[in-house]
């Protein structure tokens, strides 16, 4: 599904301020995966996000999605394959204020020519579990609820391919196992899911992990004991009490 | 078509959220479609009521003819400092000039003291023939027009204007009463209908009209006359004025090269003097208040791109689930026109209500300029969309993962 072939970012004109937040990384990752990109701050892994999400353009190399280049593509063809294919989970949640859960949900498909997107953005908040939040304002729902609300809003134009990037980073245990619990949901839906994290334990609920350091992928492997969310959080609640 | 469609309810979402900032973006532009439409409005209707009243003045199918040749142009009374038109002259013009049918000769004395019984007004006094009457198309509302007869035996008979008679005689009939004009008696023979104010703002309804003769003899004992009113065939009055003032040429012995001591004014020059007047009304004042349009316009571009660098993460977000360039430049642009169309509407709808309002106590008759509906939506529309480029533009562009971080 995805392919990146000697993918090289480098920051900076020329000369001694040149930055390089990918050094010719090569990588393949297949339909229905769920990866984890784990690194530390300033580890390439955000560029990496960005230029899978095809937010922003390598410096050198190739990017096929679903066979196809992409990192050639004007700036139109990339903005309307994001439209049907991809779907964004941020670290701040980035939903409009004011703005109610279904109308935040709505969002993607405004920029399409599908019909009832209502009914679409409605049912993708029941499949976070938040029908009865669908009339809320942003400000109105809690930290873990806004992150559902983007989650919904990543699902709802029913994307191929979902990427996080820090999706927990803003969230407290409980409310992030939430989140990654919704995540494997969807992997074991068919979704192939890219997260994001610099968070080891949230990056072992996906079956692969890829670690990034200055640039280069310094592990790829396949997770063994692959954690499950739903029993983290069945344990949590048996804690609580 | 489904997707613009939504990207305009969510522009219409967008400016219902943030209420205060549409506010004064519509605001802007609703006090300059205000001020436009009120301006050109009171303009035209000055220019009606004014080209009314010039037209009840002076017909298509009247000439003047002015002693002297520095006076105003168009002043209805003269000094009388040049003391050679006489009436004789447009005796002369009537029977030698083809077209001309009738004449009125005015002289006038201004500030003249009428008294009847204890009161006592000064108020200008005009000498007419009985031709007047038709020529100026004002007859009376009681008593009677001076007669040829009287005009003859230069009787001392007077014609009160309203405003005079209710002064003079309060609710009381004049008719028939004596006043006393400067030192001589005259008897009222009728009072002159309304005519409110003539295009120079003097009041006609102050005035007091005798037999020109009698102004001549009785009370300026002078033989010549400041000017007339020339009732001519209506289609050729080139020709008739030329054929005029070769007459009066003569007749004032005034050879080829010397300047004239007479001035014709007809219906061109008139209508001429007119448009001058007209272009104060229709262009300056409007001109004046599309700069504040315009300023209306600047308000919506900065507030607007205040607001993309606010909403510098919407606009990424936009972008990063999938709003094309095009898209968000659609969507930018159809807040600034949606803006600026309210401000549009709601300013002609304030702009017409004061319209109204002014016309009503200014007893204009009420009319809708067409041009106040082309100022108030699509004048608005282009500077929604001329306002709304640059930061429509600056939203398109912006990247998204700069947007997002």
């Amino acid at each position: 599904m995805i392919q990146l072939k000697n993918i090289s970012k480098v920051y900076g004109k020329t000369g001694s301020q040149q930055v390089t937040a990918l050094d010719h990384v090569s990588l393949t990752i297949n339909k229905g995966e769920f990866v984890a990109i784990i690194g530390t701050s300033g580890s390439g892994k955000t560029t990496m996000m960005n230029i899978l999400g095809m937010l922003d353009r390598p410096t050198s190399g190739e990017y096929y999605f679903e066979n196809r280049e992409v990192s050639t593509l004007t700036e139109n063809e990339r903005a309307a394959i994001r439209s049907k294919k991809l779907g964004f989970v941020f670290q701040k949640f980035h939903l409009l204020p004011k703005t109610t859960a279904v109308e935040n949900v709505e969002l993607p498909l405004i920029y399409t020519d599908i019909k009832d997107i209502r009914h679409l953005a409605t049912e993708a908040l029941n499949k976070v579990g938040l029908s009865d939040r669908i009339k809320h304002r942003s400000n109105e729902l809690s930290s873990g609820q806004q992150q559902r609300v983007a989650i919904a809003r990543a699902l709802v134009n029913s994307p191929e391919l979902i990427l996080g990037d820090e999706p927990t980073g803003n969230l407290d245990t409980k409310t992030g196992l939430e989140v990654v619990g919704i995540l494997q949901e969807l992997n074991k839906s068919g979704k192939t899911v890219i997260l994001i994290t610099h968070q080891q334990n949230i990056a072992e609920h996906a079956n692969r992990i890829i670690r990034i350091r200055d640039g280069r992928i310094a592990e790829d492997r396949l997770v063994e004991n692959r954690r499950n969310a739903a029993t983290e959080q069945m344990n949590l609640a048996l804690v609580d009490q | 078509m489904i997707m613009y469609k939504r990207i305009f309810g969510s522009g219409v979402k967008f400016l219902l959220r943030y209420k205060l900032q549409s506010f004064f973006m519509i605001l802007g532009v609703m006090t300059g479609v205000v001020l436009l439409s009120l301006t050109f409005a009171m303009g035209l209707g000055t220019e009606r009521q004014i080209s009314s009243k010039v037209k009840d003045f002076f017909g298509s199918d009247n000439i003047f003819i002015m002693a002297g040749k520095s006076i105003q142009k168009g002043g209805p009374r003269a000094k009388g400092q040049v003391t050679t038109l006489k009436i004789a002259d447009l005796e002369a013009i009537l029977n030698a000039v083809p077209g001309v049918v009738s004449f009125d000769p005015v002289q006038a004395l201004p500030e003249c003291e009428i008294i009847s019984g204890g009161r006592n007004i000064s108020t200008d006094v005009l000498g007419r023939s009985a031709e007047g009457e038709a020529i100026w198309n004002r007859t009376v509302t009681s008593g009677e027009y001076f007669t040829k007869a009287d005009e003859k035996s230069a009787a001392r008979v007077a014609l009160l204007g309203p405003k005079i008679a209710r002064q003079l005689f309060g609710d009381a009939d004049p008719v028939g009463a004596q006043i006393r004009i400067g030192n001589v008696l005259f008897m009222v023979k009728g009072v002159l209908e309304e005519k409110g104010t003539d295009p120079h703002g003097n009041d006609l309804d102050l005035e007091v009209i005798v037999p020109i003769t009698t102004l001549m003899s009785r009370l300026t004992n002078v033989d010549y006359i400041s000017s007339a009113k020339l009732e001519v065939d209506g289609t050729k009055t080139g020709e008739t004025t030329d054929i005029i003032s070769v007459v009066l040429k003569e007749r004032h012995s005034i050879n080829e090269g010397e300047s004239d001591d007479f001035l014709i004014i007809t219906p061109v020059q008139v209508q001429e003097m007119m448009q001058k007047m007209n272009k104060i009304f229709s262009l300056y004042l409007p001109l004046i208040s599309g700069v504040v349009l315009i300023l209306g316009g600047i308000i919506i571009s900065v507030v607007m791109l205040m607001s993309v660098s606010r909403r510098f993460s919407e606009i990424g977000l936009r972008k990063t689930v999938g709003a094309s360039s095009n898209n968000l430049l659609f969507q930018f642009l159809t807040e600034a026109v949606l803006i600026s169309l309210v401000g549009g509407i709601t300013g002609l709808i304030v702009g017409l209500s004061g319209i109204w309002f002014l016309f009503a106590k200014l007893g204009y008759a009420f009319f809708i300029p067409w041009q106040t509906i082309v100022f108030g939506v699509l004048l608005p529309v282009l500077i929604g969309i001329i306002a709304g480029i640059i930061p429509a533009r600056k939203a398109a562009s912006l990247d998204p993962v700069k947007a997002l971080a």
